[in-house]
C-alpha cells in the first residue's frame, strides 16, 4: 500500500512545484511589466499633485495642458494623477482624513456644497489677489459664478462648462419634407415637428425617434421653473412652472408609449462617450445634448451634416435656459500646495491669461470661463473649424442657465430629481404625487439634518 | 517561562493576519457601534446625536422600510429557491454516467465567474431589444418584457440570474451525496423502497445538515446582496430593486451620511444574527446528523 501511495505524493509534489513556479514565473512577470507611476521630470521643482477623473482620450488632453504648465513653469512641478470616477471622491475624503489629499483636484461631480459645508475647501477667494477677483466678478460668466459659489464664497473655479442645445438632422428633416434652415422657436412647434420625424418598422415599433423630450433638470428652467431661489436660498419645488414641466415630460413619453421608448433606446449605446452616439447613426433626427459632442462628431465621423440649435422653451417659458454642470478645480484645505495649486488653477481656467488658456478649452471641446477666452484668437480658430459650437456659445451668457442647487445635500436633491421624472413618466405617480414626494422627502431629509446640527 | 515564551513566538507568527484583523475588521467593527450614534461625514470629527439616526431610520425613512422589504422578499424567495435547484442539480449530477464529471465542471463553472463579470453579461442577456432572452421569446413571437428596465420584472430578474451560480452549493451538496451510507440504499432496496421514497427517507433526511448550512450561508448573502444591484440597476427602476445594502451604501458613501450609514449596518447585523440563531433553533426539527 505503502509503495502505491508514494509515487502518487510524489507526482502531487512535483505538480504543486511546477503549478508554484508557474505561478510564481507570472507574478514575477507582471511585477516587472507594470507600468512603473509616473516619474518626475523637474525632480528640482516642488511638486503640486493634481487627481483627475479623466480617462482614455481625454486624459491625453489633460497631460498636454500639464505638459504646457510644467514647461511655463521654473519653481512647480504639476503631477497629475487619472484616479477611477467611481472612488474619486471617496479616495479624496479617506485621503483628507488622513491629512494627504492631492493639492488639486479636479471634479464634475455634484460635491462643492457638501464638501464646502464640511470644511474640506479651500475658498477660492481667499487665495485670489484683489485684481483677480475683480476680475473674475467682471468677467466670468453668471453661471460660472453660480457653480463654484457656495455661501459667498468661490469654493470651484470651472475650467469648462456643459451646456446643452439641440443638435438636428437636416438630412431627416428633408427627407420628411422639412425645411431644415427653420428649426422651431417654441418648444410645442418642436414636438409637433418631432411627430413628423418619428419613424416605425412593419412590427409597428419605433425605429427612430424624432424628438423626445427628457431630463427635468433641463425642462424646469425652459418652462420658468427650476429648483432654487437665489434670491433667498430655499428650495423650490412644488412650483406651477415645474409641474408644467414634469407634466408636459410625461404626456410626450405617453404619446410614444414609456415600454416603447425603453425598448427602442435599450438597443442603443446612449451614455458616455461614445462613438456610437446614437445620433450619428440617425436613430434620433433632434437629441438634446452637450457642446461636447461637436468635438466627437467632429473626430468619429466628420462628414455628418448637423446642426445645433438653443433648446426652444415653451410658450410663457425662459429662452436660453436648461440645466449646466460643469468641471471644475478645487483645492483641498489640507493641500500642502495651496499656492502652487492656485497658480495651475490660474494657468488652465484662464484667469489671468485668458489668450492662452483658450486653447486648452478647445482641447477638449469646453466651454470657456469668460467671454474673454472665447474672444481669444485661438477659440475663434476652433469655432470656425466648428461652426455648430457657436450655439453653445450663444446660450452661455444666459442668466437663465441654472446649476443644481447649491446645498449640501446636492446628491441627495439630485437622486430625488432624477426619482420624480422616473415615476412620473412610468405613470407610477401623477405629476402632481411626483413633486409633492419630492417636496417632502427633501423636507423630511432637511428636518433630520437640522436635528442632528447640521446648519442646512 | 518556556511556556510564555512558546506563546510569543506563537502570537509573533500569527502577528501579521491578527493586527491585519484588529486594525481592518476588529477596530472598524467596534468603532461603528459608536458611529451609530453620531453624525460623521469622513472628513469632520463625528459628533454626538443619542439616537437620532435610529429614530430617524424607524419613524421617518421610508426608503429604509422599501429596501428591508425588497432584501427580505429576496432572502424569502431566492434562499429556498437556490436550494431547491442547487439539490435538484446534485441529485441529477450524482449518477454515476460516462462525462458525468464534464457535467458537473459546466454546472460548477458559472460560480467561480466574478460576479461583476457574471452581472454584466446579464446586462445583455435581459436587454429589451438585443437581449438572448426576449431574442429566444421573439422566435415564438412574444414580445420579452423590458427585463431590468421594468419595475415589475427587475426584482424577478436578479432572483432568475441568482440560479445561475448555484454550481458552488451544489458541489457542497454532491459531497453530501457521497457520505450517504451506501447501506441505507441496501436495507431499502431490499426492503422494496421505490426512488421516491429513497430519495424523501433517505437521501434528503441524510442531505439536511448541508441542506442548512446552505440555508444559514445563503440567508446571510441574502441580506448582504449588493454587487449585482449596484452593476444592473442601482436599486431602480422607482427602487423596485433598491436591496438594503445598496441603500446603505449610497448613505455612506454617495451621501457620506456614515453615522446613519453605521445604524443601518447594525440593525442588518442584529437581523441576520436573529434570523440565523432562529434558524438554529429550528434544526433540531428538521435537521439529522445521525449516520
Amino acid at each position: 500500500m505503502a509503495v502505491e501511495v508514494a509515487p502518487q505524493t510524489s507526482n502531487l509534489a512535483r505538480g504543486m512545484r511546477a503549478l508554484l513556479a508557474a505561478v510564481g514565473v507570472v507574478g514575477l512577470g507582471a511585477l516587472l511589466l507594470a507600468p512603473t507611476p509616473a516619474r518626475r521630470t523637474y525632480p528640482g521643482r516642488t511638486p503640486v499633485r493634481m487627481w483627475h477623473m479623466w480617462t482614455g482620450e481625454w486624459k491625453d488632453v489633460v497631460d498636454k495642458i500639464v505638459g504646457k504648465f510644467n514647461d511655463s513653469q521654473s519653481r512647480y512641478e504639476l503631477v497629475a494623477l487619472s484616479v477611477p470616477t467611481q472612488g474619486a471622491d471617496v479616495k479624496l475624503l479617506l485621503a483628507a482624513a488622513g491629512g494627504d489629499p492631492p493639492d488639486v483636484m479636479a471634479q464634475w461631480n455634484p460635491v462643492i456644497p457638501t464638501w464646502a459645508n464640511n470644511g474640506l475647501l479651500t475658498p477660492l477667494d481667499e487665495l485670489m489677489t484683489q485684481e483677480e477677483r475683480d476680475r473674475f466678478e467682471r468677467e466670468a460668466y453668471p453661471i460660472v459664478k453660480k457653480l463654484g459659489r457656495y455661501r459667498g464664497h468661490l469654493y470651484g473655479l470651472t475650467i469648462g462648462l456643459n451646456i446643452h442645445a439641440c443638435y438636428y438632422r437636416p438630412d431627416h428633416f428633408r427627407e420628411a419634407g422639412l425645411d431644415p434652415d427653420h428649426f422651431p422657436t417654441t418648444m410645442e412647434e418642436l414636438v409637433k415637428l418631432g411627430e413628423k420625424l418619428n419613424r416605425f418598422d412593419s412590427g409597428g415599433n419605433l425605429s427612430r425617434i424624432g424628438f423626445l423630450p427628457k431630463d427635468f433638470r433641463h425642462m424646469a428652467p425652459l418652462f420658468g421653473g427650476g429648483f432654487f431661489n437665489w434670491e433667498t436660498g430655499d428650495l423650490t419645488i412644488r412650483t406651477e412652472p415645474n409641474l408644467r414641466a414634469l407634466s408636459f415630460l410625461t404626456g410626450e413619453r405617453k404619446k410614444l408609449g414609456f415600454a416603447n421608448v425603453v425598448r427602442f433606446e435599450s438597443g442603443l449605446n446612449t451614455g458616455g462617450f461614445s462613438v456610437e452616439w446614437p445620433f450619428i447613426s440617425g436613430s434620433y433626427s433632434i437629441l438634446i445634448d452637450g457642446q461636447w459632442r461637436v468635438e466627437q462628431v467632429g473626430k468619429f465621423a466628420p462628414n455628418l451634416e448637423y446642426r445645433v440649435a438653443p433648446i426652444p422653451p415653451p410658450a410663457g417659458g425662459r429662452t436660453m435656459s436648461g440645466w449646466s454642470n460643469g468641471n471644475f478645480m478645487v483645492i483641498p484645505k489640507a493641500a500642502r500646495q495651496r499656492e502652487g495649486a492656485w497658480e495651475f488653477v490660474k494657468f488652465w481656467s484662464g484667469l489671468t491669461q485668458p489668450e492662452r488658456a483658450a486653447e486648452f478649452y478647445t482641447m477638449g471641446g469646453w466651454l470657456p470661463l469668460s467671454p474673454t477666452i472665447a474672444a481669444a484668437p485661438k477659440y475663434q480658430e476652433y469655432l470656425r473649424k466648428y461652426p455648430q459650437f457657436r450655439t453653445f456659445l450663444e446660450v452661455l451668457p444666459s442668466e437663465n442657465i441654472q446649476p443644481l442647487p447649491p446645498v449640501p445635500y446636492q446628491v441627495f436633491l439630485m437622486d430625488g430629481i432624477k426619482r420624480t421624472e422616473d415615476s412620473a413618466v412610468r405613470g407610477t405617480l401623477s405629476p402632481e404625487e411626483a413633486l409633492a414626494k419630492l417636496d417632502n422627502d427633501l423636507s423630511r431629509e432637511q428636518a433630520r439634518r437640522k436635528e442632528i446640527g447640521y446648519a442646512e | 517561562m518556556g511556556k510564555l515564551r512558546r506563546h510569543l513566538v506563537g502570537f509573533a507568527f500569527i502577528s501579521p493576519w491578527l493586527i491585519g484583523f484588529l486594525i481592518f475588521t476588529a477596530i472598524p467593527f467596534f468603532s461603528s457601534v459608536y458611529l451609530s450614534f453620531t453624525r460623521y461625514d469622513i472628513v469632520s470629527a463625528p459628533r454626538w446625536v443619542g439616537a437620532a439616526n435610529y429614530a430617524t431610520l424607524f419613524q421617518n425613512d421610508p426608503l429604509f422600510w422599501k429596501s428591508l422589504g425588497i432584501t427580505f422578499k429576496y432572502a424569502l424567495i431566492a434562499v429556498p429557491l437556490g436550494t431547491l435547484c442547487s439539490v435538484a442539480l446534485a441529485l441529477l449530477l450524482n449518477h454515476a454516467v460516462p462525462g458525468i464529471s464534464v457535467f458537473r465542471t459546466i454546472f460548477y463553472l458559472p460560480s467561480i465567474v466574478p460576479v461583476v463579470a457574471t452581472s454584466v453579461v446579464f446586462m445583455w442577456i435581459l436587454n429589451p431589444q438585443i437581449g438572448l432572452v426576449n431574442g429566444i421569446l421573439r422566435n415564438f413571437g412574444i414580445t420579452g418584457p423590458a427585463w431590468l428596465q421594468d419595475k415589475n420584472w427587475a426584482f424577478w430578474s436578479l432572483v432568475g440570474m441568482s440560479i445561475w451560480g448555484v454550481g458552488g452549493s451544489m458541489v457542497i451538496y454532491l459531497a453530501g451525496l457521497k457520505d450517504v451510507p451506501v447501506h441505507l440504499y441496501e436495507a431499502a432496496t431490499i426492503d422494496g423502497a421505490n426512488p421516491w421514497q429513497r430519495l424523501t427517507r433517505i437521501t434528503l433526511p441524510m442531505l439536511t445538515p448541508v441542506i442548512f448550512f446552505n440555508v444559514v450561508m445563503g440567508v446571510i448573502g441574502a441580506f448582504q446582496y449588493f454587487t449585482q444591484a449596484f452593476v444592473m440597476t442601482q436599486g431602480g427602476p422607482e427602487d423596485s430593486t433598491l436591496f438594503y445594502a445598496l441603500y446603505l451604501f449610497d448613505r455612506a458613501w454617495r451621501y457620506f451620511d456614515m453615522g446613519y450609514a453605521s445604524a443601518m449596518a447594525w440593525i442588518l447585523f442584529l437581523i441576520v444574527v436573529t434570523i440565523t440563531g432562529a434558524l438554529f433553533k429550528t434544526q433540531s426539527r428538521w435537521v439529522h446528523y445521525g449516520s
